[in-house]
């Protein structure tokens, strides 16, 4: 049998039974759309939140205080007061030509009161660099100077979702005063919404560094360095001069007793980008099962169809099809079954895709990205034949072994 | 053509042996219209199924066009049956979605014969039994001696040396059996073996040959000098 006849006759057998073939396909089409849709998101919300990160922060390189730690979070997030992060750290590191901005954070928590209403907030002790080296823009005044850092100046950005919590809609908050920590401060800008991504300065206080490090928490030391490095250089080389500079500045000579971490900005999207990836692939996986319910439907199906048929089998036989020309007639159909579920549920797939695209960007106003990896397409089209082949093999295998006279004689 | 000799089959279920063909041994040559006629459990469908390479012999032996059974795989035995032998069953054994032209066009898909010399083979089968004009017709929508006649273009459309014809009038009004014997006959005139297996005496007189069965053994073996007498026009 020439495979174009064999395919002609799976195709015509199965468009006999339009309705059994689309609902034994529905299974494979969930299964399919399923893994597609997730795959896709997943993709999307990687490179959303990459995308995110990078539009924040390009080129930075963190410094925290406390010994690397491999696979933990760093020591000073874990609750550690750990001082090693100085100003001479600073000065050190503003002397490397790779290094364009350094600017070093001490952060609080307060209370923030103005007028009748108050909110609990993080506020971020910073230098005027920070506005030079993420891309927070204001949507309303200015950020604070060095002048201002260096005078002391009671002076307060307000994250766009604390302005809104703070002063309403109708408020202006530029202009007004605020008080926490028994400082009264002066809003002098209002950042622009940056939505919930992991980098969203939206719910902060921004304040000069002298005022939260010296009269606030009356300290000498730095909680973080973010260091933005020169373009043209390459991460890593920056990165072992920091290394360099700092193990200098705190007399270290041996490699393994280092004070200090540093964590490129690169290495930071390389380890959320395997965990998204590792997270979809899991997610993708238990979608997954879905598949393993359609290929059993398929089988059940297949199945029943053989039983069925089983007297034009015994004809068929009869005129010549060897058990191999029977078994390969069933597993075409049980493969073009699959495929044609696995092509809709693609279809579907990117439908549902597309609709959460539309949503997010319409509705919620989410620089949300459509990604529609080709690897999921690809990976459709192959389970999709190859479930069509593993549950399609035992109902083929059972057709041809069929005895001729019985299967001619079955009633 | 086929050669029998002291065939036996028996069917072994649990404790029980059941002996279909208890010895069986006769030829046929080629060009012959043989009739194996016997009563219900005699044992004839049984030995069509040998003659015709759906079963294997228990014991004995068969030749068909001088080559034993016993030496073909199951391979083989399709390829025979493809090539060599048509078949037409009682119950017609047509897939009714599938039009005339398609029922016609199995035995060909697993025959060596390429698809574009498939069409008129397939016209020619149906123009020899008359029903060219039902070529795109469903078989389903057709009478039973409409289909028995497909069944027979199909027997037809590989050239076959042998048609096996099992019970062919058995589910037919008298008038369409008649049309179907005298295809055969026609069949059988222009040269063609062929095998037919009957309870029924009017139908197996259209042989020049009739072989009678009996609890597995032949009972009897005659030429028919004087044919049957077509005049009657009609089969009881």
């Amino acid at each position: 049998m020439t495979s174009k006849d064999a395919f002609k006759t799976a195709i015509r057998s199965l468009s006999h039974s339009k309705m059994r073939s689309i609902l034994t396909m529905l299974g494979i089409v969930t299964g399919i759309a399923s893994v597609i849709v997730i795959m896709s998101l997943g993709d999307s919300a990687k490179q959303y939140i990459v995308g995110q990160i990078q539009s924040m922060a390009p080129n930075m390189i963190n410094v925290q205080p406390g010994a690397p730690v491999m696979g933990g979070a760093p020591s000073a997030v874990m609750g550690l007061v750990i001082k090693t992060l100085r100003a001479r750290d600073v000065e050190a590191l503003e002397r490397e030509p790779s290094i364009t901005n350094v600017s070093p954070n001490v952060t609080g928590s307060s209370r923030i009161v103005y007028g009748n209403k108050s909110k609990s907030t993080l506020w971020v002790a910073t230098t005027a660099n920070l506005f030079k080296m993420t891309n927070l823009n204001f949507s309303s005044g200015y950020g604070f100077t060095e002048a201002d850092e260096i005078g002391y100046k009671h002076v307060v950005v307000l994250g766009s979702k604390l302005a809104e919590d703070l002063f309403g809609s109708d408020t202006e908050p530029v202009g007004k005063t605020v008080r926490f920590e028994d400082i009264t401060f002066r809003v002098i800008g209002v950042l622009e919404p940056k939505g919930s991504g992991m980098f969203s300065m939206d719910g902060y206080a921004l304040i000069p560094l002298s005022v939260g490090q010296k009269q606030i928490r009356g300290i000498d030391y730095y909680q973080e360095l973010n260091i933005q490095i020169d373009p043209t250089y390459d991460t890593s080389f920056v990165k072992t001069r920091i290394v360099s500079i700092l193990r200098t500045s705190h007399q270290i000579t041996d490699p393994t007793k280092d004070d200090f971490m540093v964590t490129s900005m690169d290495e930071t999207l390389s380890m959320l980008g395997n965990i998204m990836s590792i997270l979809t692939i899991f997610l993708a996986a238990i979608a997954s099962i879905s598949l393993v319910v359609g290929g059993i439907g398929i089988m059940n199906i297949m199945l029943v169809s053989v039983t069925e048929r089983t007297r034009e089998i015994g004809l068929r036989k009869a005129v010549g099809a060897t058990d191999k020309d029977i078994m390969i007639q069933f597993l075409i159909e049980s493969v073009l079954l699959t495929l044609t579920g696995g092509i809709i549920g693609i279809l579907v797939g990117a439908g549902i895709v597309g609709l959460i695209y539309f949503v997010l960007t319409t509705f919620f106003s989410i620089g949300w990205i459509f990604a529609f990896p080709p690897l999921a397409v690809a990976l459709g089209l192959l389970v999709s034949g190859i479930s069509g082949i593993a549950f399609g093999i035992y109902p083929a295998r059972q057709a041809a072994r069929k005895n001729p006279i019985d299967a001619l004689r079955y009633e | 053509m086929i050669e029998v000799n002291d065939l036996k089959k028996e069917y072994i279920e649990e404790d029980t042996t059941t002996r279909a063909l208890r010895g069986v041994t006769f030829k046929i040559d080629r060009g012959e219209f043989v009739s194996i006629m016997g009563p219900s459990g005699s044992g004839k469908s049984t030995l069509l199924h040998i003659l015709s390479f759906l079963d294997r012999p228990t014991g004995g032996s068969y030749k068909f066009l001088g080559k034993s059974i016993d030496d073909m795989n199951d391979r083989e035995l399709a390829h025979v049956r493809n090539k060599d032998m048509g078949f037409v069953f009682q119950s017609f054994n047509l897939l009714s979605r599938l039009t005339v032209y398609d029922n016609v066009e199995i035995p060909l898909l697993y025959s060596d014969i390429i698809p574009r010399e498939r069409k008129k083979l397939i016209e020619d089968a149906v123009i020899a039994v008359g029903l060219e004009e039902k070529l795109h017709i469903e078989t389903g929508k057709l009478s039973g001696g409409q289909k028995q006649r497909v069944a027979i273009a199909r027997a037809l459309v590989t050239d076959p040396n042998i048609i096996f014809a099992d019970e062919p009038t058995g589910n037919l009004d008298s008038e369409s059996g008649l049309q179907v014997m005298e295809i055969l006959e026609s069949l059988h005139d222009k040269g063609r073996t062929v095998v037919l297996v009957t309870h029924e005496t009017q139908t197996a007189e259209f042989a020049n040959r009739i072989i009678k069965i009996k609890d597995g053994l032949i009972e009897s073996d005659k030429t028919i000098t004087t044919n049957r007498d077509h005049c009657s026009g009609q089969l009881k």
